[in-house]
């Protein structure tokens, strides 16, 4: 083998290795992510396994700093925060996963509609849209979740009223762009529906930066989730719900593990759903590998 | 007198700001208030959750009101701080009272100025009453059974009631009875005739002005942030030590706790037992522990929406057995509280001989059976979310709905903003709530008058699926009681309040003790029930 030809196969198996590395997928970034998230998934479906105490019950002395028996000490009704914090988490993800799944399907639809048909609808939605954005979501979250009074139902409902016009502004700039593309053209060639090019042959090609941004989002909505409890406008007590912990702990801030434990959960689903949203970007947005 | 559903609600809300309701002994014309005041004296600065709407003293109703009013305005009377039962001189130097106790003369000290310089005098007395009764607001009903008010001369004046009233000296000396200037109020939209409910357009005017004769004049309020009062110029009696006072807006136990520590005030009014342990050693912080007539309850309503299980008396009386007492005091104040047998706080006469409600699962478990709940039954409860003397009302509501569960009454909790939960008590209410009350004078009188099943009454209404409700014998017991004095009185208001616990619709859970935590150089610092904190009784350590 000459030297030549050598260097041009290591070039080849080095730019293959250097695809599989670009594609993004053993990112570390992604891989931490994938991790916390995983545990904290376990954690949903295991919590009454693992979880030492009843987190609803009194099984300590109250406001007891951390100790061999309570890894996180008390509350102010003797209730460990180890516990609450792990039944937390059953409270607050499926919580935010419900309301990106919901927010997803409404605005990725009427962005749809918006965008495919044009004219007076997409005017209309649009609008609607922009008038909902136009408000800080936490502050019409609050308006919403006040009107409907307090509960992680209406907590959830409140989220959905204001998170859904991010996808539909989202999906309408993919749906339009996509519309003008040949394969589209093609479709209405051979006399498909609207509706099915719509479904068929647009949305398919849009979902993957929604999908991208919906992971992103999902970090920011367990901060809505837990901010909503935290006003009293979410969770009810005596739910371990980690914005409502949160509450609690901040009037006991001499106790400084009772708002922490549930503060650094969050914190780390946060930061997870953040790099895994990132990660999940490189792979997928061209623009960003370029 | 039939006071309007509202204006009940903002007598409870009177009752919450007495969060920590501290006084002074010291009253204005009692003891010899410290001398000096001397040129750059300092301001005295309080933190304190205020819960004031109006500064008008016949119209206020709140425990930050009686701080106010019993520094700017004067009463006929006042409470003896070292000893509460008795009443002594403030504006009247003697009174008469004839044998049925149904009129009551004053003598009135002919020393006494408002803080412009005019005397205080008979007509500024009866203006005041019959405003007071006229305003309709929600401290009115200590005038109920007012009939008339004959001014004799400029320095006596005689109050008549329809019927026996021994309860009167005892209501005279509280703060929403504070004589007020009637020259200066009339010239600023006051009116004391029948229609002043509707045409007094002064309450504007009293929230930044002052009218009254006591030694220290208001300077401004601003709402959420802070009350300022100066010293009065004109004082007939003795100068108070500091020339300032400001309150200042601070909701929580922590902060005002962080600012006392830091020396940012001079007292802070609601520190929370569980914060003491933080002031432990601090120097220059001095507190204390005293006992208090506060306490807080539940309130269960059979006429509230969902609330028709309560309506069988056995169901009532479980859920009064089901409560770990003592475990809810150790939790809401770090057992820094003591039970009550009955709407009759620990230390009013009718409260020693009353038997103290005490846990027994098994018993309620077999009265729930036999009241045909053997597997229990949920129900919801709606309640204020704040912290009151002390007491955290979302960590007791916790615990009781713990303590629920063990007979299977599944409590559902919705805790609420203060002006919400006002609303839902105004249009039906919520099976259980949790309520709070500090006293108005030093009388037992308020007690049947507010809690008892008479008409009068702030939960009467919704004690049954049926309506309103009457026991005929509280309505007796409290004019029986009116017409007497010493023992038989005492006999009267044991029996009312024996009755008032049987009717099972109060269930005191805690009578705290409060904390008293201020800056080590300030004197005075002390609980009465009359007057909250007596500004004018402060000094300051030489």
């Amino acid at each position: 083998m000459t030297a030549i030809a050598e260097t041009a196969l290591f070039r080849a198996v080095g730019a293959r290795t250097r695809r599989i590395r670009h594609s993004g997928w053993l990112n570390p970034q992604i891989l931490v992510a994938g991790a916390v998230l995983a545990a904290w998934l376990f954690v949903v479906v295991a919590a009454p396994w693992i979880a030492p105490f009843d987190p609803l019950a009194e099984t300590g002395a109250r406001l007891s700093a951390p100790s061999a028996q309570h890894l996180l000490g008390t509350d102010s009704l003797g209730r460990d925060v180890f516990s609450r914090t792990l039944y937390g988490a059953r409270e607050s993800l499926p919580i935010a996963v419900a309301a990106i799944g919901a927010s997803l399907i409404i605005g990725c639809l009427l962005g749809a509609i918006a965008g495919f048909f044009g004219g007076v609808v997409d005017a209309t939605i649009m609008r609607v849209a922009d008038i909902t954005m136009a408000f800080p979501a936490i502050l019409l979250a609050m308006a919403v979740a006040a009107a409907l009074g307090p509960g992680l139902t209406n907590a959830l409902l409140a989220i959905v009223a204001v998170w859904w016009p991010i996808y539909a502004r989202l999906t309408r700039g993919q749906v339009m762009s996509i519309k003008e593309r040949e394969h589209v053209e093609a479709s209405k060639a051979i006399g498909s529906s609207r509706w099915r090019t719509l479904f068929r042959h647009i949305l398919p090609h849009s979902v993957t930066p929604i999908m991208v941004n919906a992971t992103m989002d999902l970090g920011q909505i367990v901060l809505l989730v837990a901010s909503l409890s935290f006003l009293g406008l979410g969770a009810l007590p005596p739910s371990p719900e980690w914005g409502a912990m949160i509450t609690e702990g901040a009037k006991n801030f001499y106790q400084p593990w009772i708002a922490a434990a549930p503060g650094i959960a969050m914190v780390s689903v946060t930061l997870a759903m953040n790099f895994l949203g990132d990660g999940l970007r490189d792979v997928f947005d061209v623009r960003a590998r370029r | 007198m039939n006071r309007p559903r509202l204006g009940k609600l903002a007598r409870t809300k009177g009752a919450i700001v007495g969060v920590a309701a501290l006084a002074t002994a010291l009253s204005a014309c009692g003891s010899p208030a410290t001398t000096s005041a001397a040129e750059g004296a300092r301001q005295l600065v309080i933190a304190r959750a205020m819960d004031v709407s109006t500064l008008d003293p016949q119209r206020g109703y709140c425990d930050t009101c009686q701080i106010i009013f019993s520094a700017v305005y004067e009463t006929l009377v006042t409470v003896d701080p070292d000893d509460p039962s008795s009443i002594v001189p403030r504006l009247a130097t003697s009174w008469t009272v004839n044998d049925d106790a149904t009129s009551f003369t004053f003598e009135l000290d002919p020393d006494a100025v408002f803080s412009d310089g005019s005397p205080v005098e008979a007509s500024d007395v009866q203006f005041t009453y019959e405003r007071m009764v006229n305003l309709q607001g929600s401290a009115s009903f200590l005038l109920a059974g007012l009939e008339s008010i004959e001014t004799p001369d400029a320095h006596t004046v005689t109050v008549n009631f329809a019927d026996p009233n021994s309860a009167f000296l005892a209501i005279g000396a509280a703060p929403y009875l504070g004589i007020v200037n009637e020259e200066v109020a009339v010239a600023n939209g006051a009116t004391a005739g029948e229609d002043a409910a509707t045409a007094d357009a002064s309450e504007e005017w009293f929230l930044q002005n002052s009218a009254g004769s006591g030694p220290y004049t208001l300077a401004g309020y601003e709402s959420g942030q802070s009350v300022e009062l100066t010293a009065n110029e004109n004082y007939w009696g003795d100068e108070p030590t500091f020339p300032s006072v400001v309150i200042n807006e601070v909701t929580d136990s922590s902060s005002q706790l962080q600012q006392l520590q830091q020396g940012d005030v001079d007292i802070a009014m609601q520190i929370a037992p569980d914060a003491l342990a933080q002031l432990e050693g601090v120097t220059g912080v001095t507190t204390e522990v005293v006992d208090s007539y506060n306490f807080v309850y539940l309130m269960l309503a059979p006429g509230a929406a969902g609330g028709e299980a309560l309506e069988d008396e056995r169901v009532r009386e479980a859920i009064k057995l089901a409560i770990d007492y003592d475990g809810v005091i150790d939790t809401t104040v770090g057992g820094y509280g003591k039970t009550q047998g009955s709407p009759i706080p620990n230390g009013f006469e009718g409260s020693e001989d009353q038997e103290l409600p005490s846990q027994d699962l098994e018993q309620a478990k077999e009265l729930l059976a036999e009241a045909g709940y053997a597997d229990g039954f949920t129900i919801s409860s709606a309640y204020p979310k704040f912290a009151v003397y002390g007491v955290d009302f979302d960590v007791m509501m916790q615990a009781i709905q713990q303590d629920l569960a063990e007979v299977g009454i599944e409590l559902e909790l919705t805790p609420m903003e203060y002006t919400q939960w006002a609303e839902m008590l105004g249009s039906g209410g919520s099976p259980i709530t949790a309520v709070y009350f500090a006293p108005d004078h030093m009388d037992s009188s308020q007690y049947v008058q507010y809690f008892g099943m008479v008409p009068t009454g702030a939960w009467s209404a919704t004690a049954s699926v049926d309506g309103a409700v009457v026991n005929q014998a509280e309505v007796d017991g409290l004019a029986q009681a009116l017409t007497e004095t010493g023992e038989d009185r005492i006999a009267t208001y044991t029996a009312l309040g024996q009755e008032m616990a049987d009717d099972l619709i109060i269930l005191p859970i805690v009578n705290p003790q409060l904390v008293l935590a201020y800056a080590s150089d300030v004197t005075g610092v002390e609980y009465s029930p009359c007057c909250n904190l007596d500004l004018a009784g402060l000094g300051i350590q030489e």
